[in-house]
């Protein structure tokens, strides 16, 4: 396709056919202001804060419905779009109530921000201003407060175009236009809570996320959505070492700028409860605490004499690293063993087929890469431990009474067990059952790398500090490898060498070229 | 002058077919039928120097030769009758009165552009007018004017009458391209332009219903004798439609060029009661006011009337006298637009609204030095940057009122009270001296 | 009890949409026949339209809301609708509306106790050659003047 030249405030560049004046521009480092726009809706033109100056052209354009043309020539900043820029601010705030310190929006709110850009004078308006409804509940992770809405219409075409389920409209006309519900329903579809996203202002907010903490104080981390498979490519929120938020993090390859709401809020159960502090081995009268060196001998020994066979199950929210390591030390011990990665299916809707994946296991495939599989499933090892052919197990951060449909039959088979592992961040119902429980750190701790369903490589980065007696589970498998007299490293980029190097499908791939948007890894398509 | 719109109405049963074809109705689509190709249909109407009649002038054969001629898609006439142009109601009197002529405009114009399915869009308050081209579809159905395989020529073409349900904006031909495609009435982004992406997706046209009724004289008489009268460039005879303070208020046919101030003087008899002429609105609500000393000189066709600093738009002719509180009046245009602005884009929605407090504050009393002034920045605020020419029509006038009468708007805000009517009407005489 | 077209209207219904290129482009006239049958367009009616249109009901909902013709409330038998536009105001609408809310002692957007009256103020209605005007259900009545009003009134009582 032929180059198509253009001047920019003065300056030639080059774009591709068929990119608008926004896109284009936003190619070379310009950013035009912008509401309605959103890269993955239709174009509505609305907002009309995008106005830019185009030689030959008697009005100013939108610049997010005007394709460059050969030789075109775009002003952004001339004295005419700075005056219409101020004016559309003007416009959007004269039924605004500026109750910026009481909105959940502020830090991260399109308007505060543009006006602090683009316009930074007092209102002229000094007339009644309209009313319209305030904290109305749209639906279970979504409230709206008709007085910010600018009526951009993100969350009506998100809601047309993406999740096709409609739930909203604009009423009325005029100032009078609103955002509204049909009576009597809710916006509660799996995609509900990302309109809280593309929301620019704070018309809608996040139920779950509101009032918890000034956006200003969180620290954001990238990172990969724990709650399946899928691997949506998120911002790990946190504010005083606790997760505030998820939100998603744009990954065309991925889940381009979503993140369903199961995946959203699965943080807090994953992160509930009181955490597991110290090392524990079941004597007579329970679990006792006891020293990490103690721990790890016991284990070492009960496994290097565990009554055959094992059945070793690795969460899905491990890491390839870990799973790698773990695979390395369950060979490492001379009993018979079967090893599964944790997998459970369950039915999807058309609206959470768009993102969501059947499982609730990040890394399944990963982890299966990494060798942690014995080729029989994990449903078909779950078979095999409820029927009593397992003598001993090991249990890495899964619950498995807790996922299970008959939990008293698990409850019954695990507690026939003569030797029994859990490593998890919490003492689950399954961990009560055990004969060592190993204190371990969850996604949200961990530097490492997850496989998603279709063979994409992601980083997961610690957006958390782990509780000081807790180790992070490579650093489990490590030790117990180290008194196995088979030591390994313990930086996840070293691991992944090791990885890359063993790994066919990971050959020639490196910890550091995965970077924030992963890398497909070889073997084709995936499998499931 | 000869009569090319109103050549029927005042004829008994003008609305009848039998009528209608005693007086050469459907010769002119027999003759389309039988003797023209499109392209040479639409060369005609160029010749003729027609420019469509909804407000913008566009001269209406080139505006069809902008259809693709190889899109494979189906083509979409659609006859736009949803006036609403404050001061206007001259389309009203040809649907009411001459729906043939309406019909048979239509039929040519979609055989121009080859479309095979044609809509009326009539605004929803004209119940009796659906009524009336309703009843003049099935008539020319029934003679085989619309329908299959037409007069034997094998072109096909249904004719649908489309009723609106109440919102000014559908006017606007994108708008009521929205409207017709089942959605919110709001005018859409362009490019693409109908001709190419209009309903569905697919080229349109659409055409007011005073351009379509002048078509079946064109093609009968020829282009040659359409474009010998008028101006230069504004040819043949426009529809005005005379309101407010005039002795004879009406839709009158005025051969363009024609002297306003005559017009107004000879023709509508004039400012009643021995008062003054005010000012004048010469082109319906959205179009700026004339003091009446500016309209000495214009004469009515769309070039004279723009150089005197307003627009010819829908010929609607609404005239203020001596009498008319012009605070008042604007705050009644302004109310107008608030109302009517569909609310999708920012200057508008918030701009119309705007500008209609700050007038009716003054009005009030209320007003403040510097009132002016922020309306005058606010209309230019929303002038040119809004989706569709709403904007404009709402920000020009409101500008208009307050640059031609600013003394008066003045001494309102000084006074904090109305100093040339009562307060409470925009006229404070006119209705008991009239009745 | 949910709402439901007699099988004669929804046989007209059927006509409708068989005459447009688009199901959806029927969307008003089927609106029309809404309102005529079930007096006026309350959730229940736009969640028949909707079902029947097959299009969410929030958006038939935003199509209601948008046209001022289609009214989501019961009104009054007569709705009186006068305009209020600059040409009729010039020639006294102003007067003839507080005229009629006096006569039938309601204000305007209000509906008469006995249910008979609704009045409204609506914008122009492309009668202003015959200013002031108002509009009775699908009537226009044109040349007003307050002796004329009420003469219809009382017809209408």
């Amino acid at each position: 396709m032929d180059p198509i030249k253009f001047t920019l405030n003065g300056k030639e560049f080059v774009t591709a056919k068929g990119r608008t004046v926004i896109q284009a521009a936003a190619d070379v480092g310009i950013l035009i202001p912008y509401y309605c726009y959103h890269p993955k809706l239709s174009i509505a033109g609305n907002c009309r804060m995008c106005l830019v100056e185009i030689e030959k052209m008697p009005k100013l354009q939108i610049a997010c419905n005007t394709l460059v043309t050969d030789g075109m020539s775009v002003l952004t900043g001339s004295p005419k779009v700075l005056t219409a820029r101020k004016a559309v601010m003007e416009f959007l705030l004269v039924n605004h109530p500026l109750d910026c310190p009481i909105c959940d929006q502020a830090g991260e709110c399109w308007l505060q921000d543009y006006y602090m850009k683009h316009d930074l004078s007092a209102s002229r308006f000094t007339e009644k201003k309209e009313h319209d409804r305030k904290r109305e509940i749209f639906g279970p992770n979504v409230v709206f407060d008709g007085e910010r809405c600018i009526k951009c219409t993100r969350c009506v075409r998100f809601l047309q175009e993406v999740t096709h389920t409609n739930e909203l409209t604009v009423l009325h006309r005029g100032d009078h236009s609103t955002i509204a519900l049909f009576p009597d329903t809710a916006l509660d579809n799996p995609l509900s809570a990302n309109v809280n996203d593309i929301c620019p202002v704070g018309a809608l907010t996040d139920r779950d996320f509101r009032f918890k903490v000034r956006v200003w104080y969180l620290n954001k981390t990238p990172s990969i959505c724990p709650g399946c498979s899928t691997g949506c490519n998120i911002s790990v929120e946190t504010y005083q070492n606790r997760i505030a938020r998820f939100k998603p993090r744009i990954n065309e390859a991925v889940n381009s700028h979503w993140l369903c709401d199961e995946g959203r809020y699965c943080f807090h159960e994953l992160t509930a409860g009181p955490r597991l502090r110290t090392p524990m081995i079941r004597q007579e009268g329970g679990l006792v605490p006891t020293a990490w060196e103690q721990a790890l001998r016991e284990v070492v020994n009960g496994l290097s004499g565990a009554p055959a066979p094992l059945a070793a199950v690795l969460s899905g929210r491990n890491t390839n690293e870990e799973a790698y390591l773990f695979r390395k030390l369950i060979e490492a011990i001379p009993a018979q063993a079967s090893l599964e990665v944790f997998y459970q299916e369950r039915p999807l809707t058309e609206v959470q087929k768009i993102l969501m994946s059947p499982d609730r296991s990040p890394n399944f495939r990963g982890a299966r890469d990494m060798g942690v599989s014995s080729n029989i499933g994990f449903d078909s090892l779950m078979d095999r431990l409820l029927s009593g052919s397992f003598a001993s197990a090991y249990v890495v951060g899964e619950d498995l009474i807790g996922s299970s449909d008959e939990p008293e039959k698990t409850r019954e088979a695990l507690a026939k067990l003569a030797f029994f592992i859990v490593q998890d961040v919490r003492l689950s119902e399954t961990a009560k059952l055990a004969h060592i429980v190993l204190p371990a750190t969850h996604f949200g701790e961990k530097d490492g790398t997850y496989t998603n369903r279709k063979g994409r490589l992601q980083k997961l980065n610690a957006a958390l500090i782990a509780p000081e007696e807790a180790l992070h589970d490579s650093e489990i498998f490590a030790r117990l490898l180290d008194q196995l007299g088979k030591p390994v490293s313990l930086a996840p980029g070293e691991i992944f060498a090791a990885i890359a190097d063993e790994i066919p499908a990971y050959n020639g791939l490196s910890y550091a070229a995965i970077g924030d948007q992963g890398v497909e890894v070889g073997g084709g398509a995936g499998h499931s | 002058m000869e009569k090319v719109l109103l050549r029927n109405i005042d004829v008994a049963d003008s609305h009848t077919l039998a009528v209608y074809q005693s007086r050469g109705g459907y010769r002119a689509w027999e003759k389309v039928l039988r003797t023209m190709t499109p392209a040479k249909l639409i060369e005609e109407v160029k010749e003729s120097g027609l420019r469509g009649r909804g407000g913008a002038g566009f001269p209406t054969g080139m505006k069809w030769s902008f259809v693709p001629k190889d899109n494979p898609k189906p083509k979409y006439l659609i006859c736009n009758a949803d006036e609403s142009e404050p001061g206007t109601f001259k389309d009203r009197l040809i649907i009411e009165r001459d729906p043939h002529a309406i019909i048979e405009g239509t039929l040519i114009a979609a055989y121009a552009i080859q479309s095979h399915t044609a809509f009326i869009y009539i605004r929803g308050e004209f119940a009796f007018g659906a009524a009336m081209l309703e009843r003049a579809v099935a008539e020319a159905t029934e003679a085989g004017y619309i329908g299959e395989n037409i007069l034997g020529s094998g072109y096909d073409l249904d004719l649908i009458v489309h009723r609106g349900a109440g919102a000014y904006i559908c006017g606007e031909e994108t708008a009521l391209l929205s409207s017709l495609e089942g959605s919110r009435g709001w005018p859409k982004l362009k490019p693409p332009f109908p001709a190419t992406h209009g309903l569905f997706g697919c080229p349109t046209v659409v055409n007011n219903v005073e351009t379509l009724a002048a078509l079946p004289w064109i093609i009968d008489r020829g282009a040659a004798a359409y474009a010998a009268m008028g101006t230069e460039k504004s040819k043949g005879t426009k529809l005005f439609s005379v309101s407010g303070h005039i002795a004879k208020p009406g839709v009158y046919e005025v051969e363009m060029g024609y002297p306003f101030k005559k017009f107004l003087e000879a023709d509508c008899g004039g400012v009643p009661h021995g008062r003054k002429l005010k000012g004048v609105i010469p082109g319906g609500a959205s179009m700026p006011v004339l003091r009446a000393d500016e309209i000495e000189k214009v004469n009515l066709d769309y070039e004279s009337v723009q150089a005197a600093g307003s627009l010819l738009g829908s010929g609607g002719v609404i005239v203020m006298d001596e009498s008319t509180c012009m605070v008042r009046a604007a705050w009644n245009i302004a109310r107008f637009f608030a109302h009517e602005s569909c609310g999708q884009c920012s200057p508008c929605r918030e701009g119309c609204h705007w500008m209609e407090k700050v007038f009716h504050r003054i009005e009030q009393g209320r007003g403040e030095a510097g009132d002016l002034d922020l309306i005058l920045n606010v209309s230019g605020n929303i002038m040119g940057n809004t989706i569709c020419p709403f904007g404009d029509a709402a920000a020009m006038p409101a500008a208009a009122f307050i640059k031609k009468y600013g003394d008066e708007f003045e001494e309102h805000i000084r006074r904090k009270k109305c100093t040339v009517g009562d307060g409470a009407s925009v006229s404070s005489s006119e209705f008991l001296v009239s009745s | 009890m949910a709402l439901e077209f007699s099988s004669e209207t929804y046989k007209k219904f059927e006509e409708t949409v068989g005459r447009y290129p688009k199901k959806e482009a029927a969307m008003l006239p089927v609106l029309y026949l809404a309102q005529q049958e079930f007096g006026y367009l309350g959730p229940e009616a736009i969640a028949y339209v909707a079902q029947l249109m097959g299009q969410s009901p929030a958006r038939v909902h935003g199509i209601v809301s948008f046209y001022t013709m289609l009214t989501m409330k019961p009104i009054g038998r007569y709705h009186i609708q006068v305009c209020r536009t600059l040409p009729c105001a010039l020639k006294g609408s102003e007067k003839i509306t507080s005229f009629i809310g006096k006569n039938l002692g309601i204000d305007v957007g209000q509906t008469s106790v006995n249910g008979r009256f609704t009045l409204s103020e609506v914008e122009c209605l492309a009668s202003c050659g015959t200013a002031p005007m108002m509009q009775i259900n699908d009537d226009y009545y044109e040349d007003l003047t307050e002796e004329k009003v009420a003469a219809i009134l009382e017809s209408l009582k």
